[in-house]
């Protein structure tokens, strides 16, 4: 009998994770599915290399590139993690060094609440409070690549803090007794020593953070200006996130809009895809050698 | 040298200080000047005015949130605390394990849009189930599972290898291992990584968009009705302009509230959880 039930859970678990890996599958075999009937009437040349989107033709003819959008998300990402990795960086030599055990219980759920706040409400923060900034400043509208990027520079903040102070707190404890010992000042040893060893661990960080970025949708969409223009700092972008969120409702179901759409999905799968296989060899052949 | 040196330590507590202002800044500020608009009334009205949401509550953006959050719950939760489970204690060949770690790395790596686009073509459209709560509840559910299956795998990870094999060695099955010694041991993590989770999924607005949640709805009764949700909610007041900025303010409070009170009761909990598990 107990045997017997044993047996069932075993089934039942084993059963439960096929399923679940078996959709998750299904997720990504769907999209690509859905997004190869585009390539029967648009290049992949001209899909990704050309800078009109004019999905219905009212004027002249349709037409699909997302040359403009690609590089929406990837300057809008880079930006936004170049921008908190500086306060990151900072926040991980606090933490890793001056905080004490106590402080740091204290300070990593508070830093995590930021990860917790809904994007919209990033989005809604930065209409009400950075575009009027931006416009002071003299953008016309507020709504910016720039806006866009420190608003998801915040949202970042927590991954790239709690990644980047681990392997400090990591490095420091390996190192930190013996340049104690020979007298070096505890910042200087931060300097010399911790951040170089930990550097590694950082860029894995970083990279996963570009990532996380490229993903993210409202926030973004919210604050950037949304026109399919080539991004420039203080001009109006478009990311491939905002594109599927803005015209999904209203792309005719089966129409080439609606497999444009899921093309360019799936070139958001793609890079997001290379960026995880970078991190795995990444993390091979960095950890390997330090072992 | 000295320079550098008193550089990085300006560096080091400066950021430090801007991260902390700008997490003040941020739940202040929204709290700040949400406060005047909630009050009992906001929490359990129905929206109204000339242009919806103006006046009125958002009782039933609340009670649609929490539908959503549930079903995704249920519906990402189980599949992944059992998939850790199985990773961690059931799988024998390393290639499976494998092959199950590189899937959900790829699922937690695809952005919720595309989930959203994904339960749109799928349930909404081919599957006839309409724009509902369970349409849009499983793409929050797809999107939570690596979430709460990478929290469970790790809890499950750090539990001491001798305690496992102790309970082997005493000729316990792994049937019993894992339900009267792995779970009881991981349940703050798990609850917490599952409270952490939900509002995860509860904060998502991109899945839902097309797939489940409308711009005006009664309270649900079942699953295959659409349904107001508070993150919608929000994102439709804002792109009415300036006239229900009000409302905008009372409902990110509210969210950023529920936010707040379930990541501290999260962390207390798991705290205290671990700290009876250690003790004893």
């Amino acid at each position: 009998m107990k045997k017997a039930f044993d047996r069932a859970f075993t089934v039942l678990i084993a059963a439960l994770t096929a399923v679940s890996a078996a959709a998750l599958a299904f997720v990504i075999f769907f999209i690509v599915k859905e997004a190869l009937p585009l390539f029967e009437t648009v290049s992949l040349k001209d899909f990704l290399l050309g800078q009109r989107w004019m999905p219905i033709a009212y004027t002249g003819s349709v037409s699909f590139g997302i040359a403009n959008f690609i590089a929406g998300t990837l300057y809008v990402s880079f930006a936004a993690m170049v921008l908190a990795l500086f306060f990151s960086l900072g926040c991980a030599v606090y933490l890793s060094c001056v905080a004490t055990d106590r402080q740091r219980s204290l300070l990593y759920p508070v830093i995590d609440l930021l990860a917790g706040i809904p994007s919209v409400v990033y989005g809604f923060i930065g209409i009400v409070v950075l575009l009027k900034l931006m416009m002071k400043l003299g953008v016309r509208t507020g709504s910016c690549v720039l806006a866009a990027a420190i608003v998801l520079a915040i949202m970042l903040l927590p991954y790239l803090i709690s990644g980047c102070s681990e392997s400090m707190l990591k490095m420091k404890n390996r190192y930190m007794p013996a340049s104690d010992a020979m007298g070096i000042s505890q910042w200087h040893a931060m300097a010399e020593i911790v951040i170089p060893a930990a550097w590694k661990n950082i860029l894995l960080t970083m990279v996963l953070a570009v990532g996380r970025a490229m993903g993210e949708t409202m926030a973004v969409m919210m604050v950037m200006g949304n026109a399919n223009l080539f991004p420039r700092l203080l001009g109006k972008g478009e990311t491939i996130a905002a594109v599927i969120a803005l015209e999904m409702g209203t792309a005719e179901y089966g129409s080439d809009h609606y497999h444009a759409l899921y093309a360019a999905s799936m070139v958001l799968m793609l890079l997001l895809f290379v960026i995880n296989i970078a991190i795995s060899l990444l993390r091979k052949r960095l950890l390997e050698k330090e072992v | 040298m000295k320079t550098k040196d008193k550089l990085i330590r300006l560096w080091a507590y400066g950021s430090m200080a801007a991260v902390l202002a700008i997490i003040a800044f941020l739940f202040l500020y929204v709290f700040a000047r949400g406060y005047k608009t909630v009050s009992w009334e906001f929490l359990t009205k129905a929206p109204a005015g000339a242009v919806l949401g103006m006046e009125g509550g958002i009782f039933p953006a609340i009670m649609g949130s929490l539908a959503f959050t549930l079903t995704a719950v249920v519906i990402g939760g189980i599949p992944a605390v059992a998939a850790a489970v199985f990773v961690v204690f059931y799988c024998k060949s390393k290639v499976v394990g494998t092959v199950i770690k590189m899937i959900i790395e790829c699922i937690a790596g695809i952005p919720s849009i595309v989930l959203g686009l994904f339960s749109y073509s799928l349930f909404v459209r081919d599957l006839q189930w309409g724009r509902c709560i369970l349409s849009a509840s499983m793409a929050l559910g797809i999107m939570v599972l690596p979430f709460i299956e990478v929290r469970a795998e790790k809890a499950f990870r750090e539990l001491p290898p001798s305690m496992i094999a102790s309970s082997y060695a005493l000729g316990c099955s792994r049937f019993y291992t894992v339900s009267r010694i792995v779970l009881p041991a991981c349940r703050g993590e798990l609850v917490s990584g599952i409270i952490l989770g939900a509002c995860y999924a509860m904060g998502a607005t991109a899945p839902m968009i097309f797939t489940g949640a409308v711009a005006f709805a009664k309270v649900p009764t079942g699953l295959l009705q659409p349904a107001m949700a508070l993150p919608l909610h929000l994102y439709l007041l804002i792109a009415q302009g300036a006239t229900s900025l009000d409302t905008a303010f009372g409902t990110a409070f509210v969210m950023m509230a529920l936010i707040l009170i379930s990541n501290i009761l999260a962390t207390l909990y798991a705290r205290r959880r671990s700290s009876q598990w250690t003790r004893s």
